[in-house]
């Protein structure tokens, strides 16, 4: 039990954000298969390094369900436009699941803080960080 | 047979419809509809929610304010009222005319609420009018029954033998009529 929220809510909402990061993996590797264009090179560099991060987001998620006694129990159902993109398509789709990542990175946060699960509530606070450089990374690439 | 091919034309998809009629249920059940909202409603990541709604604002059919609050464009509404309407049809037919139970009756209207023609919903409502308002023939009205009757006791594999069969037998009308 956190004080905040119970075990059973801390786990549905980590395995909500699980499915986030395992999604966005699905999102960077086909993105990075459908990006064209001069800055092709350098995009799918960008999108490649994200994809390595999410991985290890949701393996860090993973871990923190389980410490909780949970099981990682991701639900995946994601559409694939067909289409080819711009590198400047590709990561304005990629801002917009990152943004939602960390939208739902702050939810968890509001329900963890000051709630008595330290550990999770700094796990939260770390990653609202690290995705928020994310954001804010693929922000000054977009120049918004 | 090019039938199939109206799937990929079809002016919004499956996933689509979905989005555009929770907003509206959104919108109608509790005033205001966000990402969050739509994704658990949906049961989808906020992710997948972002991805689609970015195609739906391009198109003009959703709006969000800078409270990141979703709406929908006359055009949205227009469009998601329909689905919606078609639903209601569709389910009422297999239900009511077909005696589908309710349930799977929703599930199949589900499937086919943005597929379906304008022009066939239409005739679909007008069908289920005549018979509400009693402007049927009475065999038809027993006939109705009948259905009623037979499907909900049926539970066997589809396509049954007598199915199989009468489908061979309109399919090979169908070719003797291309064929005159």
């Amino acid at each position: 039990m956190t004080q905040g929220i119970s075990r059973k809510e801390a786990i549905d909402r980590l395995n909500g954000l699980l499915s986030e990061e395992m999604e966005a993996s699905m999102r960077y590797l086909h993105l990075g298969m459908m990006v064209q264009g001069l800055d092709r090179l350098i995009v799918q560099k960008v999108l490649q390094e994200n994809l390595e991060e999410t991985l290890e987001h949701s393996e860090q998620v993973a871990e923190k369900i389980l410490q909780l006694g949970g099981c990682p129990a991701p639900k995946i159902r994601v559409e694939f436009e067909e289409k080819r993109y711009s590198g400047k398509e590709a990561l304005q789709e990629a801002l917009l699941f990152e943004q939602a990542a960390l939208d739902g990175y702050r939810d968890l946060l509001e329900h963890v803080d000051g709630g008595g699960d330290v550990i999770l509530e700094e796990f939260a606070r770390q990653q609202v960080s690290v995705e928020s450089e994310h954001v804010a990374g693929l922000k000054m690439l977009l120049e918004e | 047979m090019t039938g199939w091919r109206e799937f990929d034309q079809n002016p919004v998809s499956h996933s689509a419809a979905h989005h555009l009629t929770t907003i509206q249920f959104l919108l109608d059940e509790f005033g205001y509809a966000r990402v969050s909202d739509v994704a658990r409603h949906l049961g989808i990541t906020r992710g997948s929610v972002s991805v689609t709604l970015k195609g739906l604002r391009q198109r003009g059919l959703v709006v969000e304010d800078k409270h990141k609050h979703l709406g929908l464009s006359e055009e949205g509404i227009r469009i998601a009222r329909g689905i919606r309407i078609k639903r209601v049809l569709v389910q009422a037919m297999l239900r009511d005319l077909l005696g589908i139970p309710d349930e799977i009756a929703e599930q199949d209207a589900c499937k086919v609420e943005h597929l379906i023609s304008d022009l066939t919903a239409e005739a679909v409502s007008k069908l289920l009018q005549k018979i509400e308002n009693g402007d049927t023939p009475k065999p038809l009205h027993e006939f109705i029954e009948e259905m009623k009757k037979e499907s909900s006791g049926s539970k066997s594999v589809f396509p049954s033998e007598e199915a199989q069969q009468f489908s061979e037998l309109l399919e090979q009308r169908r070719t003797e009529h291309e064929d005159k």
